[in-house]
């Protein structure tokens, strides 16, 4: 912020003005060039992939239930045949870590791929902005648009625009909201108007932050909002492709007449039409150089090469290369030789290890969990018989989505038995607290804590089984 | 306006990581709310934590905004008034 604060006494001496320069700025409004070609292909591709994802999957059906539903009211999230509990938090680190380290071999591999044909962030952007243009045209007439004093036929198209968003954004957010609470259900009581306080704010905070990022924030979300903009380039290596221009065939650029022989004039490919700039979603121009501001969207590699297939020159002016292969004139064999590297074989490795070990823990996963806890109440009692008492509540908790029965069973100490019914029915993915009296006789073990172990198994599921720890207390 | 994106946009992050982090380890309806407990549904009470944690987060973030303005910030501007540049920042200031 103060960075170009000048010192106290030239100040005195001579007057400085002060400068506010600051990380988020109001700035032109970036009017994009629509582009096509094969990196555009791409991010549509990916466009329709992960919307039909997002809006899709929360319709299917598994089980007699959702498929994916993040469960918040009942705190169980369900993928597919899979239930999670809190208690499965572990699986969900387990998930981060997969996503960082995902990021990371293929930020290290290629750059911002996320970001330039993935990220929500640009695929709402794109349809943003396809309906932009489909409204207002492309780059020049909205310009002009813009420029225009209020008519009616504006009046007329900035409404149609932003109705048609607002449509887009809360279907987005209903969407979102349908991941947490049943969407079927969440659908109906829209229908019948009957939407609950919560559930009708998230849709709309859900749907105004849609609005609001992928109709105006747009890539000062990615400039100034988004933490991965700003690290990206620690896991960058001369090494990593990423989008670039290259500049020793391109100088010194400028304007030519397409049959001018302009090598010997000096001049390099770049005809300096500008266009890359134009398409540039950030508004950077990529012949500066890599800047933290490039998203990786490819824009200006797909433009370029269609200006190079006009003047009859050979694409490529932009590219995806590295530093090494930039600096070295490395062919296109080399770079890809280049990306199993230490450092990509590294990710590489730790991923698969990772992924391999979450597939066996779930695989194993016991669809039982239980937890013993002694009562508080009282410790230990002499019942009739010369026994001792200890009363313990059980939370058993049933993974599976179907009801079971379980048999109950304390080992660890001579003459345990349990008093109380050993058989428990738990209905399907739920939990049943059971208390049970445990007794033994009063010289089973020493005075004061004994170890001791419930084992419990699912009747007619042998492989469901699980042992828990307890303390059996003689006075 | 930048200001406030300053305060509201990192601690709204913050606070829906530490929105995750509590309630996966906390049940909603194990809470008690002045000795009472809280007859709230589990939606509400994460949507009330959520706000929650978002305001501590924000003050937070508006008390760094508070203290790191430099020394130059918060002095009087030593010209006076009227030999001030036109564009100086503390033109209006008397």
């Amino acid at each position: 912020m103060a960075q170009t604060a000048p010192k106290p006494e030239k100040a005195a001496a001579k007057v400085i003005p002060i400068k506010e320069s600051s990380l988020y700025e109001a700035q032109k409004k970036i009017y994009a060039r629509s582009v096509t070609g094969v990196f555009a292909t791409w991010r549509w591709a990916l466009v329709w992939i992960t919307q039909a994802i997002y809006y899709g999957l929360c319709w299917l059906e598994w089980n007699g239930r959702q498929a994916v539903l993040f469960d918040l009211a009942e705190r169980k999230f369900y993928v597919f045949g899979l239930v999670f509990w809190p208690q499965d938090v572990f699986y969900l680190a387990v998930l981060l870590i997969l996503s960082a380290l995902a990021l990371f071999l293929f930020t290290a591999v290629a750059g911002r791929l996320f970001c330039g044909y993935a990220c929500p962030q640009t695929v709402y952007t794109e349809i943003f902005m396809w309906v932009e243009k489909l409204i207002e045209g492309d780059r020049a007439a909205r310009m002009k648009f813009d420029a225009a004093p209020m008519s009616t036929r504006k009046f007329v198209r900035k409404t149609a625009k932003h109705a048609a968003w607002v449509v887009i954004a809360m279907w987005t957010g209903f969407t979102f909201v349908g991941y947490f609470t049943p969407i079927k259900t969440l659908a109906s009581s829209v229908m019948s108007w009957q939407l609950g306080p919560w559930e009708a704010f998230w849709i709309f905070f859900y749907g105004f932050a849609t609005w609001g990022n992928a109709g105006f924030m747009r890539e000062q979300v990615c400039k100034y909002m988004c933490p991965y903009a700003r690290f990206q380039g620690v896991m960058f290596d001369p090494d990593t492709l990423t989008v670039t221009y290259d500049a020793q065939r391109g100088e010194p650029r400028g304007a030519r007449s397409k049959k001018a022989d302009y090598k010997a004039a000096g001049k390099g490919d770049c005809v300096d039409c500008g266009i890359c700039v134009q398409v540039c979603p950030t508004g950077i121009d990529i012949r500066d150089g890599l800047q933290y501001e490039c998203i990786g969207c490819s824009a200006c590699i797909d433009a370029c090469d269609q200006v190079m297939d006009k003047m009859d020159y050979p694409r490529g002016l932009i590219r995806y290369s590295t530093e090494h292969a930039l600096a070295e004139r490395w062919g296109r064999r080399q770079i890809l030789a280049h990306i199993l590297r230490p450092r990509t074989l590294l990710y590489g490795a730790i991923l698969s290890a990772v992924v391999i070990a979450a597939a066996v823990g779930l695989t194993l996963r016991q669809p039982l969990k239980v937890d013993v806890i002694r009562d508080r109440a009282t410790l230990a009692r002499e019942v009739e018989g010369g026994l001792v008492e200890n009363v313990y509540r059980l939370q058993i908790m049933n993974l599976a989505e179907e009801p079971r029965r379980f048999a109950l069973a304390v080992t660890g100490m001579k003459g345990l038995q349990i008093d109380t019914d050993p058989i428990v029915e738990v209905p399907a993915a739920a939990t049943q607290a059971v208390s049970v009296r445990v007794r033994a006789e009063a010289d089973a073990g020493k005075r004061g804590s004994n170890r001791i172990y419930f084992e419990i198994h699912a009747l007619n599921h042998d492989e469901v089984f699980v042992r828990e720890k307890a303390s059996f207390l003689l006075p | 306006m930048q200001k406030l994106i300053w305060i509201l946009w990192p601690s709204f992050v913050v606070a829906g990581i530490a929105e995750a982090v509590f309630f996966t380890l906390i049940d909603p309806q194990e809470l008690y709310l002045f000795g009472e407990p809280a007859n709230l549904s589990r939606i509400a009470t994460y949507s009330l934590g959520f706000f929650a944690f978002w305001a501590v987060c924000a003050a937070s973030s508006t008390f760094t905004c508070f203290i790191q303005r430099s020394a130059r910030e918060i002095n009087r501007c030593p010209l006076p008034h009227r030999e001030r540049p036109r564009d100086c920042p503390k033109a209006d200031e008397e």
